[in-house]
């Protein structure tokens, strides 16, 4: 048995494809492929794929990591070749290699976040963050019940930078990702939009990299 | 991708429904094609996604290089409201363009609760409902699927139908279609010619005069079109197309896996199951060929799960051998065989043993009916011991649950009856418990599901009413309180349901009135409860004077003039005549392969039948 990380991008109409499909997708990939899953012993085996943190739905990925487990020795290259012949549109292994950080290093994602400047203006955009003053209500779990919370979101963004092109609003944030604390791009843009008072949808959101509490790249 | 599709998608539910891009869906140039054919399914992208037909048709049509066949289903409430509210209409997947410029727009139709469904999809597409509205060539809205076995009640609003298998005679259609749009033809004229296709029925080709009790008097064709028309089969399903690869969903739907049909049509004759007499002759696929066909559609899919499918499976006569064939290779490429549809009478041990080389689950038998007599009169030939058997073997592999399928309301049934199918299902919990060698610690569990009888047409109980709703709570209520064990829960299909899917299932041309108000005033998804406005369906009726119980409950006289007589699916009317005297009496008939009992269909195939 062997385990490889696979970072993999997810790119255009698939982002509306949710987490937990992303499963059977690579599950059905990888046997369309022929690559030799390795199953887990039991009553009801079933192949570890194991992907390391969700990506939210609409939300596009250009290196999102996924563990697979294969049986016997086999080139990280070839594996990722193979697949690329058959995953189905919009989606690409762009790297492949042996795990070399634990998942529960990830600490951070960066997005880049596009905008419509019919929308939301780029001073706008650095006055609600710059604010301090960004919250929004976010579903939990206490004690098993459900409850909403609010959340700080301002002391939560490690880093951003707003910028203007010619067509868009482009705002590059980091925020806190991993399996303790989460905060995604469009929680983000409900607080911007509760500062504001009105509602922005964003054109387009990626996420670019995870990375470590560090800022360095996740491997 | 659109700009206000891409912001409406994230509002709604389950958005990947209506992005297309799926693993194996067929992308052409629009530019490259003379015909674009939108192939819809009128229900929810879960249920259409599941359908086998749908993938057979897809592929024959995408084989041709003049065609672009795309699919199309019902958007979900949530996201039809959206596209409404943003002007967007009915888009096909594979392209996104909008259906209304499409040259084909075919329907198919699996169930009579689909139609205000069909009606909602022609509106969101812009396109005027009503066949005679639509003036121009392009599109031509056809239907196919059982339900054109009578599509009268929605004959109003399609241009043709397609009687029986569809893998030849929609090309026939596409070729005749081509010349057609070269020519500049009318629609008139394309439809003219496309009436002398066998197995097409042109509604619009025939008049219906009606006595004054509002049966049917006489149904005249006109401009040529023929007396009858007779449905279409496929003699030979080895050679017959098969898709090598289907179109993979990103989404979970409800039957998501590689599924095989292993021979069509049904040598058994229960006297109310419609499909039974639709699909014959009798016509097997070799296990060779299926073996095949599977280990291509498994390698193209990635799927790990095969579904053989057929009417009562284990009829089959090479069933051991397929599924000798197919278990030396799929254990080992983990890939799970599933079998459906049983019979309780020929579960053999041998068939459990392999069946049970994969994973178990619950198992599904359908008696139908409680008792000895009740299950004579519709001619489901099992005897209880042969159940009690059967569930002896299927515990002793390992099962622990089943479920049993019955019927109420079947013609002529008593309290008697009725109380029999908890008596039955309580012989086999017993036959459970008297096991010497069960599995400790683990209970067993019986499901009763009881639907109620619909009669349908081109069966032996064609004439015969539908229980009333009155009579039908009644059984409900009696097999309730007359369960003789805890361990047997019990569930009901919706009697209104099944009330207004008998109205359509033998109704007549005067019913398009009724589903054109009933889909203005709202309804849509009638099959799912959610949805279900039987109130507003009720009220349309009567605003428009059309009493529902004269199409479900009357009991018809055998020289009535059915809505459906010019269509022939082969069974001849003298057969279906003859079985439903023998009910009466409570008679059996063997099945096909012990006595031919002259059904009539094996015309359709050079009086051949693979018995």
């Amino acid at each position: 048995m062997y385990e490889l990380r696979l970072f993999f991008s997810k790119r255009g109409r698939i982002k509306y494809v949710s987490h937990l499909d992303m499963f059977r997708i690579l599950q059905r990939a990888v046997r369309r492929a022929e690559i030799p899953l390795w199953y887990t012993e039991g009553f009801n085996p079933h192949p570890y794929i194991s992907f390391l943190l969700a990506l939210s739905l609409t939300v596009e990925g250009e290196l999102e990591p996924v563990d697979i487990r294969i049986v016997g020795e086999t080139y990280p290259e070839e594996v990722k070749n193979r697949l690329n012949a058959v995953l189905p549109e919009g989606l690409r292994v762009e790297k492949a290699a042996t795990p070399v950080l634990k998942p529960a290093q990830i600490a951070y994602g960066a997005y880049i976040v596009t905008l419509d400047p019919q929308e939301i203006t780029a001073e706008e955009l650095t006055r609600a963050l710059s604010s301090g003053k960004l919250v929004c209500e976010k579903s939990g779990k206490k004690n098993g019940k459900k409850v909403i919370k609010t959340v700080n979101v301002s002391e939560h963004i490690r880093s951003y930078q707003v910028s203007q092109t010619e067509k868009d609003v482009r705002l590059d944030v980091i925020l806190p990702a991993g399996s303790v604390f989460n905060l995604n791009p469009l929680q983000l843009m409900e607080a911007v939009s509760a500062f504001l008072g009105r509602t922005v949808t964003p054109d387009r959101c990626v996420r670019t990299a995870l990375l470590t509490e560090e800022l360095s790249e996740f491997q | 991708m659109d700009k206000t599709l891409e912001k409406i998608l994230p509002l709604v539910q389950k958005p990947a429904r209506y992005t297309g891009g799926e693993l194996n869906s067929v992308i052409k140039d629009k530019n490259a094609v003379d015909i674009r054919y939108a192939f819809c399914f009128p229900d929810s992208y879960e249920i259409g996604m599941s359908h086998l037909g749908i993938k057979i048709l897809y592929d024959i049509a995408n084989k041709r290089p003049d065609t672009w066949c795309e699919r199309v289903f019902a958007p979900w409430a949530d996201m039809e409201a959206k596209m409404r509210e943003n002007g967007i209409p009915l888009y096909a997947l594979e392209s996104g363009d909008p259906i209304r410029d499409f040259d084909f727009i075919g329907f198919t139709l699996q169930y009579e609760l689909c139609y205000t469904n069909v009606l909602n999809m022609l509106d969101l597409a812009g396109l005027p409902v009503k066949a005679a509205d639509r003036k121009e060539l392009a599109p031509i809205v056809m239907g196919g699927g059982p339900c054109a076995c009578n599509p009268e009640p929605i004959a109003e609003f399609f241009d043709l139908f397609s009687l029986g298998e569809g893998e030849e005679v929609n090309s026939e259609l596409m070729d005749l279609y081509a010349v057609h749009k070269k020519k500049g033809s009318t629609k008139e004229a394309f439809l003219r010619a496309a009436a002398q296709i066998p197995g097409v029925y042109v509604p619009s080709l025939y008049d219906i005069s009606y006595h004054e009790d509002g049966t049917v008097r006489a149904i005249t064709p006109k401009d040529g079109a023929p007396a009858k028309v007779t449905k279409r089969i496929i003699r030979d399903l080895d050679h017959v197309s098969y898709p090598e690869t289907f179109v993979v969903p990103f989404i979970d739907v409800v039957h998501d896996r590689v599924t095989h049909e292993i021979f069509r049509g049904c040598i058994r004759g229960c006297r109310f199951c419609q499909a039974c007499f639709l699909t014959r002759p009798i016509r097997e696929k070799s296990p060779d060929v299926i073996d095949a066909q599977c280990k291509t559609l498994c390698k193209n899919t990635g799927y790990d799960e095969i579904s053989l499918c057929s009417l009562s499976s284990s009829d089959y006569t090479r069933i051991e051998e397929l599924l000798g064939d197919l278990l030396s290779w799929t254990p080992e490429q983990k890939v799970n065989v599933a079998l459906p549809s049983l019979r309780v009478d020929n579960f053999s041990d041998e068939l459990v043993q392999k069946l049970t080389n994969v994973r178990k689950s619950g198992l599904t038998f359908a008696p139908e009916a409680g008792t000895q007599r009740m299950r004579d009169v519709i001619n489901k030939n099992v005897t209880e011991e042969e159940m009690l058997q059967t569930a002896r073997i299927a515990f002793a592999g390992g099962y622990s649950s089943v479920k049993l399928y019955f019927m109420l309301g079947l013609p002529t049934e008593t309290d008697e009856d009725v109380e029999g199918i908890g008596a039955l299902a309580k012989k086999v919990v017993d036959e459970f418990y008297g096991m010497p060698d069960r599995p400790k610690g683990k209970g067993c569990t019986v499901g009763i599901s009881a639907a109620s009888f619909v009669p349908k047409p081109f069966t032996p109980f064609q004439w015969e009413p539908q229980a009333t709703r009155e009579a039908l709570l009644h059984k409900q209520t009696h097999l309730k309180e007359t369960l003789p064990s805890k361990k047997i829960n019990v569930s009901f299909h919706d009697i209104n349901t099944s009330f207004l899917e008998a109205v359509f299932a033998r109704g007549d041309r005067r019913l398009s009135a009724v589903i054109y108000e009933a889909f203005r005033r709202g309804c849509k998804f009638d099959g799912w409860g959610e949805f279900f406005k039987f109130d507003t369906w009720m009220q349309v009726f009567s605003d428009l004077g059309i009493d529902p119980a004269f199409y479900a409950n009357r009991r018809r006289p055998y020289d009535e003039i059915f809505p459906w007589d010019h269509l022939d699916y082969g069974v001849s009317r003298g057969f279906l005549e003859r079985e439903n005297e023998k009910a009466k009496r409570a008679e059996t008939t063997a099945h096909c392969r012990i006595q031919c009992a002259g059904c009539g269909a094996s015309k359709l195939n050079g009086g051949h039948c693979d018995v």
